[in-house]
């Protein structure tokens, strides 16, 4: 049972950390690539080329955890057909461009991205998907989990400046970039949100980070003390009515005894003999040795004044009879 | 024929051995080498003459020594900043800062809180001397360092060699030799900086204030006191999980009483082969070139004022207590420096210090206090710093 039930966990907990895994990847930035693109002058910026230097509209996918995962066998699609809940995932799975597996460069590390090109031609490598994004009309981009079921990621884009792009901020709101801002492979602009510098800026004293980092301090052991003040004040509590409970119990049986004795009876009354004995011999233990309370722990000395090492003791009556003799 | 072949030998060996020699250390020697190399000796001194920390003076000292002996960059993975030598390897736990953590479990496996437990108003004593921190991080910002810079070099005042380098090593890699070394000299030199700062900030009455002995702490509430200052401190500092997760792990591998053997090799071999590598690849990571510059020399005098405004800081801290707590239970102020978490040096001060009062004044469990709730409050301040600025 105990080994049915590790293997049902160990594989809960995997089945978990692929999800999370899955999870933690977003789309980060779209470009639609237009022959409008390469007429205007930001041509430069916006026109990322794929392998053969052909520039293609582009998908960008970003882990956005802080380890490595791999992204193969997890779909992309612009069909809002895939949404039908009720389409078994190897139909949807028609509808869908796979990202292929055996590739190394689908392996994202912490906090890096990957960019598919969406120009139809898987041909061409595992970068290329098997659709192209619509030029001048909004469409919705979905990233789908291995299993073809699990939506991990959706954007919907609307149409886009000629060389811009349509990017994720940091706090997962979208912006349309300029084509000066566009930034395949690389972090968004937007994300250049630097806390250094925002505290540099906006805390040049270091007056605010003081106050929020000793209040934060502050409450954590303010907390630590409020519980260990109530705990302990309950262990405390709890100890004390413990001992009292056990000395009044010892104190019914003494006096229960002590009656029986008086009464000069040999009937137990319901007491075992060997229970008996022992409280008797408790009872006179208790009685001639006086019950404890609760001790304080200090060792109190007052001193007394005793003639147990005065000199007098030391010294012998003079024989002062001899004397006279 | 055999003295043309005696003479292209000669000249063979005449080439290798000056080619030899353009490797030895004499011939890449630089008088900042040479400082280097004294400053470990004299830390090497400290520690065996003066008792100064010998456990992380000896293995910086040395490591100083070993990262400044000056050799010509051949490609011989020999170096401490060339991969795949050994020392790099070594280094990689300084680097990635997997060594602090293992030493705060060797530090939670060693500590009884039962003092903290029995006395908890003293946790409050722990986060006030985390002011040192954070008064050194002011100061910083004004000296023109960047506020991941200054906080770096802040945390010296939380008096934690592990979390210096932990934190330094997240924020501000590149003076992190600097941060270390400054960090643990002056924690060796907490008997010196702190006993003026006690005296300067109370009066001899005050310092023979007696406190109330502590009462006995059942096993029950040390065993539930790693779990749940692991539950309070990481729910809501999270950055700093690995440390406060390894001290409080460490702490109940000791308090459980089923894993003793864990909590000894945790405390003892574990925790010894740590401080060596850290202490050595820290010492190393000194190099001259990266050391000897103008904000080293900044970093220590801010460190000294790191350690001073702490335990001030702590001092003043029990007086503003000592306000609002009735007569027979004040706390002696003298405990307050031991809010540093130099432990236990702190708290033996002042132990040293109360009995120099009253010779039947003992203060160090009284200090214990203060002292372990300084290294919960030094981690916890070095998470919300990482928390902001990472």
């Amino acid at each position: 049972m105990k080994k049915i039930l590790s293997i049902l966990s160990s594989l809960a907990v995997a089945v978990t950390m692929n999800a999370q895994g899955a999870h933690d990847f977003k789309i980060n930035e779209v470009h639609v690539h237009s022959s409008e693109c390469c007429d205007s002058s930001s041509c430069s910026q916006a026109g990322y080329v794929d392998e053969y230097g052909q520039p293609a509209s582009w998908i960008e996918i970003e882990n956005t955890s802080y380890s490595t995962h791999d992204i193969r066998n997890c779909y992309l699609s612009i069909n809002p057909a895939v949404l039908d809940e009720n389409m078994p995932a190897p139909e949807r799975e028609k509808l869908m461009s796979a990202i292929p597996a055996g590739d190394p460069r689908t392996s994202i590390g912490a906090k890096q991205r990957i960019t598919f090109f969406a120009d139809g031609n898987t041909n061409r490598g595992t970068l290329h998907l098997n659709f192209q994004l619509p030029v001048g009309k909004p469409f919705t981009i979905y990233l789908f989990d291995g299993n073809a079921v699990d939506l991990l990621d959706s954007v919907r884009v609307e149409v886009l400046p000629a060389g811009s792009s349509y990017s994720r901020l940091g706090g997962g709101e979208w912006q349309v970039c300029e084509a000066d801002k566009v930034t395949p492979n690389a972090p968004n602009v937007a994300y250049y949100n630097d806390k250094i510098k925002e505290f540099k800026e906006k805390d040049p004293h270091g007056i605010a980070m003081t106050l929020m980092c000793m209040g934060v301090v502050f409450s954590c052991l303010i907390l630590l003390f409020v519980f260990f003040h109530i705990f302990g004040w309950a262990m405390n509590r709890a100890a004390k009515l413990a001992r009292v409970r056990a000395i009044r119990a010892i104190h019914e049986q003494a006096e229960r005894v002590v009656e029986m004795a008086k009464q000069g009876t040999t009937e137990t009354k319901g007491i075992d003999m060997e229970t008996y004995a022992a409280v008797i011999g408790l009872a006179l233990h208790e009685y001639f040795g006086g019950t404890h309370d609760l001790e304080s722990g200090i060792l109190t000395i007052n001193q007394k004044q005793t003639t147990w090492a005065d000199k007098s003791h030391e010294l012998r009556v003079l024989p002062q009879h001899h004397q006279a003799n | 024929m055999m003295l043309l072949e005696s003479v292209s030998t000669m000249d063979f060996i005449g080439t290798k051995l000056a080619d030899f020699l353009t490797y030895t250390g004499f011939a890449n020697v630089e008088w900042a080498n040479i400082i280097m190399i004294a400053v470990g000796a004299f830390f090497i001194w400290l520690a065996i003459k003066k008792d100064f920390e010998p456990l992380l003076l000896i293995p910086i000292g040395l490591g100083i020594i070993l990262g400044n002996i000056p050799f010509k960059a051949a490609g011989l993975e020999i170096g401490l900043y060339e991969d795949n030598s050994v020392l790099n390897i070594f280094y990689q736990g300084v680097r990635l800062g997997w060594y602090p953590p293992l030493v705060f479990l060797g530090i939670g496996a060693m500590t009884d809180f039962g003092a903290l437990i029995a006395n908890p108003k003293l946790m409050l004593i722990g986060a006030a001397a985390q002011f040192g921190i954070f008064g050194a991080y002011m100061i910083a910002l004004a000296m023109g360092f960047e506020p991941n810079q200054a906080a770096g070099i802040a945390i010296i005042g939380g008096a934690d060699g592990p979390t210096a380098i932990f934190l330094s090593s997240k924020l501000s890699p590149n003076l992190m030799g600097a941060i270390a070394v400054c960090a643990y000299s002056y924690m060796a030199l907490v008997p010196v900086i702190q006993p003026g700062v006690m005296k300067l900030l109370t009066t001899k009455a005050q310092r023979q204030i007696k406190m109330k002995p502590a009462r006995a702490v059942s096993q029950t509430e040390k065993m539930l006191f790693p779990v749940v200052g692991l539950l309070i401190t990481t729910f809501i500092v999270p950055s700093g999980l690995p440390l406060l997760g390894m001290l409080f792990f460490g702490n109940l591998l000791k308090e459980s009483t089923k894993t003793t053997r864990l909590a000894k090799t945790a405390g003892s071999a574990l925790n010894d082969i740590v401080v060596m590598l850290l202490g050595l690849t820290v010492g190393c990571s000194t190099q001259a070139s990266e050391f000897l510059t103008l904000a080293t020399v900044k970093i220590f005098a801010l460190g000294a004022f790191a350690f001073i405004i702490a335990t001030a800081s702590g001092v003043i801290f029990v007086h503003i207590m000592n306000i609002f707590l009735p007569k027979g239970q004040k706390i002696n102020p003298l405990i307050g420096n031991a809010g540093v978490s130099a432990v236990p040096m702190a708290a033996r001060i002042s132990q040293n210090e109360g009995l120099k009062a009253d010779p039947h004044n003992f203060l160090l469990m009284h200090a214990m206090g203060p002292n372990v709730a300084g290294v919960i409050g030094s981690a916890v301040a070095a998470g919300v710093l990482l928390g902001f600025l990472s």
